[in-house]
């Protein structure tokens, strides 16, 4: 496990370096003059000068990729054109909105994508199969920006069920202010006993949060599908019908057990994927993560944001795969030996 | 740890699933299966058993037909390209214009038309790009192996660390909106699903009895990779690109949609959606045929390729 | 194992029971907002601070500073600062603000005002005649934005704490210019103390004197600013008031009309005429109105193939001056000449018309157009303008049936405006597109701001540089006060100059406001002296 462990650990130090020299080389491909980008279009000759001296950009390629890399290692994101703020900054307070909307959607695509994974493999090649594999298949295949526009439409405005925008009623910053811990809002107001706050986030979090599981719902409910049907084709599994075992004890109880690890990863793996669409979502529903913060910083150009979002969207990304791997390697010994 | 995987998966027998979510229409290919049977065998096979595939078929069939005919059959062909007629403006659909028109009162069918002719060639100058650079160098990695595999294989995982949407997005912003971009920008998220099944396929094959007596009898390597390194990956390539054009498409719609793609007077779903956005709760078929359009497209892509992929199985574990 | 689990679950809620307990933790928001502080003034009693929430589609502030502010914060400043005089577009008479009378010599060249007593500026200084002339000297030499309004002042006089005296170079209608929209805000100039003011300014802090005061500025939220009201206003807080004024930015038009039509926000200064058609037909509050605003296309004279006198000719010949009107349904009607109906120096029967045979034979002579060499033009447009996004539209297909292809970009306002005003002449658009509205009742500022040369770009982004234009337009106010026929002329000459000869813009339609308020507000008037604004301190909330 150790040497697993050290290998797996090295193997993601590289993607990391890669991801960061990547992102680099894209933010440099940047037409004209990379100092204006980083200053800003209306910088004055003593801020261009400025920016050219931060970003060292009369230094050698490799002198700037360095200094870029330490400049990141230690907090500093670089400043938004649009905010004005450092971007590590206004990331820490976007990035808990969208890990709060995509946590919940993740939930509900948990709790919808395996039971109907289940249902259809049970009732292999009849309706319901074939009812499961047609919706997730369309779930997959939605345009995610049109689905919000689509659902925010009909439900909160022709119905007026839910909330048209936003992460809460911004009214109750007066009459009942958050008390901000984890800047993730349902869960401050729920640890601080905020109830107005907790019931009006819950109340805003549905229409986005649906949105956003379609379509991990989607691919959980087929990856479960075919893990269960793989693995109650085992000799354990049969073992088990044989005994006597109802179809769906059998599907549950043996065969979702050692189905659950490709399910895992494929769940962590989807977590990073439902990020990014989350962003089309948050910018329709206005709800303030990094998705909305990114759509403001494709609109007003704003290089070093974009460049700060891609960053911190890959990094997440690599971050999971490893976790799952690592995960994976411990529970499964066969992971690690090959 | 997914090259592991990678690494003749076929000769082991029974494997933890080698999970490769591939872009947003993400779906699974067993990495590194090699078949002889060909997709289009496949392909009567799956329609033989599978009723979604058969649908996706046909509905992509008269999709690619709509595209190809589209100034043919479009109630107002000009409409597809520079015309506006701002004095029928949001017309609601009717008789005259089965979808509506929109802001500028062109005929919303006839542009939807001629976007499938757009999305298509998006998606098939994508993928085209996207596997001729990933099967080249996945044939190399798989074929040379050593450092040779492993530099490659590293450097795909870098890429794979950006999912599709967010790397196409950054590189869109850079450069210039335009169908161009948005073409260049993903097929650079894409390649390396291609370079890591075909170098898989490679390696599997390279190490087999038949290859090594070629290459003891003096073949020259590019003949060995022609002959038989490239018509194993046919297949599990084509699976993959049939599973993939489902992705590009909503990718490339999205990046419209964002204003970094096609632009005006292009007919293209994502921007028509992004166009007709604030028209949505009073006119609300601006919005909505557009989006059907690409619903439809992905969907039937996404059903045909998984079709194909069970078809192929061997182990037909989801059939 | 059951157990254990119970266990921890008893931890977990003792911990977090005890988290929240020891309090810590910051408040969201950056205000002095502690809930129980009582309203003041409170003649209501017992009511909840009441919230005025505006929704407009593109951030609100680019400028803090009052002397140079001039674009799309004046929303919020003219909530927070107050001008001597104010004009009222229904009577078209200036009535006082800050200023409670005035009077002028025969000449006009010397202008008394008398100002309010017991005013005090949100810095808690009193705002006497000392105050007001250092900020109208500070605004006059800061030179920016609107100051050009206080060009025809030769020196100020504050000769009691209540009285500020004029002397003028040349007779000026200084009561209606000390109404402008911009650049006649006075505020306190040593709000900063030995600091830098304009630094001070920049970090969201105000020194105005008006009933609002900013509470939280953070620059892309969704609500960026907040506004509390000030408690030593002049006018009081009797009766019921909104005590706090938010601005949400909302870049969807349709989210704002959801958003109006649930009573979430109170007013929505534009939507589309479909969404207005909606919110008027489910019973909203509507007003419809025609302003002093109009849309600009400025055409980049400097850089680029618009250089070409022939191709900007080309571009005004190919915009669908009626496709426009008629799709924009009653949002829009013909412009005619750069002065809008309604102004001095408007000049009727100059409207415009598509003509696309000249075009092409326009573009053919400058070799371009069908079979000749492609071209590309780019043109900047605010995001989230529906109006806008109309003409980008229709003038891209046009262009592109003329071998033309458009890059229309929707922008943040900052940002389209910062790439207009760059250093670097290659990042400039070929095309700007952008409102614009008169300062104060007068014809003026189109041709000051937006056309005459200066050498730093600020509004002027056709960046022309005409000496004959420069020298006719220095000439106008002191001609406007002597001699009006010859103003009116000369008004007359400029436009032919600038559309017909130079060919630097086109007016694609003049604005006709629609604005949604929310059901329950009550005293709402429009005021096109002050595009855009609503002044909350007028409103009464509903029940």
């Amino acid at each position: 496990m150790p040497r697993y462990l050290t290998r797996r650990l090295g193997q993601a130090v590289l993607v990391v370096a890669g991801v960061v020299g990547l992102t680099f080389a894209v933010m440099r491909l940047v037409p004209g003059d990379p100092a204006v980008a980083f200053a800003g279009p209306r910088a004055t000759e003593a801020e261009l000068a400025a920016a050219r001296a931060r970003f060292g950009l009369d230094d050698p390629l490799w002198t700037q990729l360095w200094n870029y890399a330490r400049d990141l290692a230690r907090g500093d994101w670089g400043v938004s054109l649009h905010t004005k703020q450092p971007v590590a900054q206004d990331l820490a307070l976007a990035f808990p909105a969208s890990l709060e909307l995509v946590g919940a959607a993740m939930i509900v695509a948990v709790a919808a994508g395996v039971p109907l994974g289940v249902l259809a493999a049970r009732f292999k090649a009849g309706l319901p199969d074939f009812s499961v594999r047609l919706t997730s298949m369309l779930a997959v295949s939605l345009p995610v920006f049109w689905l919000a526009l689509v659902v925010q439409t009909v439900f909160a405005g022709n119905l007026g069920w839910f909330p048209v925008a936003g992460e809460y009623d911004n009214s109750l910053d007066v009459t009942s202010p958050l008390r901000v811990y984890t800047n993730i809002t349902i869960v401050d107001a729920l640890i601080t006993g905020n109830w107005p706050i907790f019931t009006s986030t819950l109340w805003h979090l549905v229409l986005p949060a649906l949105v956003v599981a379609a379509y991990p719902a989607g691919v959980i409910a087929q990856m479960t599908r075919a893990a269960l049907i793989e693995e109650s084709g085992q000799d354990h599994a049969r073992l088990a019908r044989a005994l006597g075992f109802g179809r769906i004890a059998v599907l549950t109880r043996f065969a979702l057990r050692p189905a659950a690890g490709p399910v895992l990863s494929l769940i962590a793996l989807v977590f990073a994927y439902a990020i990014v669409n989350g962003f089309l979502v948050e910018a329709v529903f206005n709800w303030p993560g990094v998705g909305r913060y990114a759509a403001d910083a494709i609109r007003s150009l704003d290089t070093p944001a974009i460049a700060g979002v891609t960053l911190l969207v890959a990094l997440l990304y690599v971050a999971a795969n490893l976790a799952v791997d690592l995960l994976q390697g411990l529970v499964d010994p066969r992971v690690r030996g090959r | 740890m997914k090259d592991e995987h990678d690494a003749g998966t076929a000769e082991a027998g029974k494997t933890p699933d080698p999970i490769t979510v591939s872009g947003p229409g993400g779906l699974v290919v067993p990495a590194g299966v090699v078949l002889r049977r060909t997709p289009l065998r496949a392909l009567a096979g799956a329609a033989r058993g599978d009723l979604l595939a058969t649908a996706g078929a046909v509905l992509l069939a008269a999709i690619v037909l709509a595209a190809l005919l589209a100034p043919w059959i479009a109630p107002y062909p000009e409409d597809g390209g520079t015309a506006t007629h701002p004095a029928q403006a949001l017309l609601s659909p009717g008789a005259g214009h089965w979808f509506g028109t929109d802001q500028v009162g062109r005929d919303i069918l006839s542009r939807i038309l001629f976007g499938a002719r757009t999305s298509l060639f998006i998606a098939v100058a994508v993928l085209a790009l996207a596997a001729a650079v990933g099967v080249t160098l996945g044939v190399v990695a798989g074929y040379a192996g050593g450092w040779v595999r492993d530099v490659i294989m590293r450097v795909t995982d870098v890429f794979l660390a950006f999912p599709a949407l967010l790397l196409s997005l950054a590189l869109a912003v850079v450069l210039q909106p335009s169908v161009a971009t948005v073409v260049v920008a993903i097929a650079v998220t894409w390649w390396p699903w291609y370079a890591r099944l075909t170098a898989a396929v490679a390696q599997s094959v390279s190490a087999r009895g038949y290859v090594d007596a070629a290459r003891c009898l003096g073949v020259p390597a590019p003949v060995i990779v022609f002959r038989h390194v490239l018509p194993n990956s046919v297949t599990p390539v084509t699976v993959q690109l049939s599973l993939d054009a489902g992705g590009v498409i909503l990718t490339a719609a999205a990046l419209s949609y964002l204003g970094l793609g096609a632009h005006e007077p292009t007919a293209e779903w994502g921007l028509m959606v992004q166009q007709g956005q604030s028209l949505f709760t009073t006119d609300w078929w601006v919005v909505t045929f557009p989006g059907l359009a690409i619903l439809v497209t992905a969907f039937s892509f996404n059903v045909l390729g998984e079709g194909l992929r069970a078809a192929l199985d061997p182990r037909g574990r989801s059939r | 194992m059951r157990r254990q689990r119970r266990l921890l679950a008893i931890g977990t809620a003792a911990a977090l029971a005890l988290v929240a307990a020891c309090g810590g933790g910051q408040v969201r928001g950056s205000g002095d907002r502690s809930p129980g502080a009582a309203p003041s003034g409170a003649a209501g009693g017992g009511a909840v601070d009441t919230t005025f929430v505006y929704a407009p589609n593109l951030d609100v502030v680019t400028d803090w500073d009052p002397a140079s502010s001039y674009s799309n914060e004046i929303i919020a400043m003219q909530n927070i600062y107050e001008s001597l005089t104010k004009f009222n577009i229904q009577t078209q008479k200036v009535e006082p603000r800050l200023a409670t009378a005035w009077t002028a010599s025969g000449d006009a060249k010397k202008w008394t005002f008398t100002l309010r007593e017991n005013v005090k500026f949100h810095t808690g200084k009193p705002l006497d005649a000392e105050a007001a002339k250092a900020a109208i000297e500070r605004t006059k030499e800061e030179g920016a934005g609107a100051a050009y309004i206080w060009d025809s002042v030769k020196s100020i006089k504050a000769k009691d704490a209540k009285t500020l005296e004029f002397k003028l170079k040349y007779p000026a209608p200084l009561d209606l210019l000390a109404s402008a929209d911009f650049a006649a805000y006075i505020y306190d100039t040593t709000a900063a103390g030995s600091g830098d003011l304009k630094k001070w300014f920049a970090e969201g802090k105000d020194a105005g004197s008006g009933p609002y005061t900013v509470d939280t500025w953070q620059k892309g939220k969704e609500v960026e600013l907040s506004l509390k009201a000030f408690d030593g206003y002049w006018g009081g807080w009797q009766g019921t008031k909104y005590k706090r004024v938010e601005f949400r930015v909302t870049p969807e038009l349709t989210t704002a009309a959801q958003l109006v039509q649930r009573g979430e926000v109170g007013f929505a200064p534009r939507l589309n005429p479909q969404l207005f058609a909606q919110a008027e037909a489910q019973g909203a509050q509507t007003e419809q109105a025609a302003s002093f605003q109009n849309l600009l296309a400025l055409f980049n004279t400097q850089h680029g193939p618009l250089k070409d006198v022939r191709l900007r000719k080309a571009v005004q010949k190919a915009i669908d001056y009626d496709g426009l009107v008629a799709a924009l349904k009653g949002a829009g009607a013909a412009a005619s000449g750069l002065v809008p109906q309604g102004l001095f120096g408007h000049v009727p029967g100059r409207a415009q018309k598509q003509d696309l045979a000249g075009a092409e034979a326009l573009l053919k002579e400058a070799g371009h157009g069908p079979g000749g060499k492609p071209l590309k033009l780019t043109m900047t447009y605010a995001q989230g303008d529906a109006d806008q996004q109309l003409l980008a539209t229709l003038l891209s297909s046009t262009l592109s049936k003329l071998n033309v292809t458009l890059e229309a970009k929707p922008l943040q306002w900052s940002t389209q405006w910062d790439q207009a005003k760059s250093g670097d002449t290659a990042k400039r658009q070929d095309i700007f597109v952008m409102y614009w509205y008169p300062d104060y009742a007068d014809a003026y500022s189109w041709f000051v701001n937006v056309f005459r040369s200066s050498a730093k770009p600020s509004f002027n982004l056709t960046y022309l540089k005409d000496d004959k234009f420069d020298e006719a337009v220095d000439k106008l106010t002191e001609l406007a006060a002597v001699d009006k026929d010859a103003a009116l002329k000369s008004y007359a000459d400029l436009q032919t100059r600038l559309i017909d000869e130079l060919a630097v813009v086109a007016v694609p339609y003049v604005v006709n406001y629609q604005r949604v308020l929310a059901q329950g507000v009550s005293g709402y008037v429009d005021n096109p002296a002050y595009p855009n604004v609503v002044f909350v301190y007028d409103l009464t909330p509903g029940a």
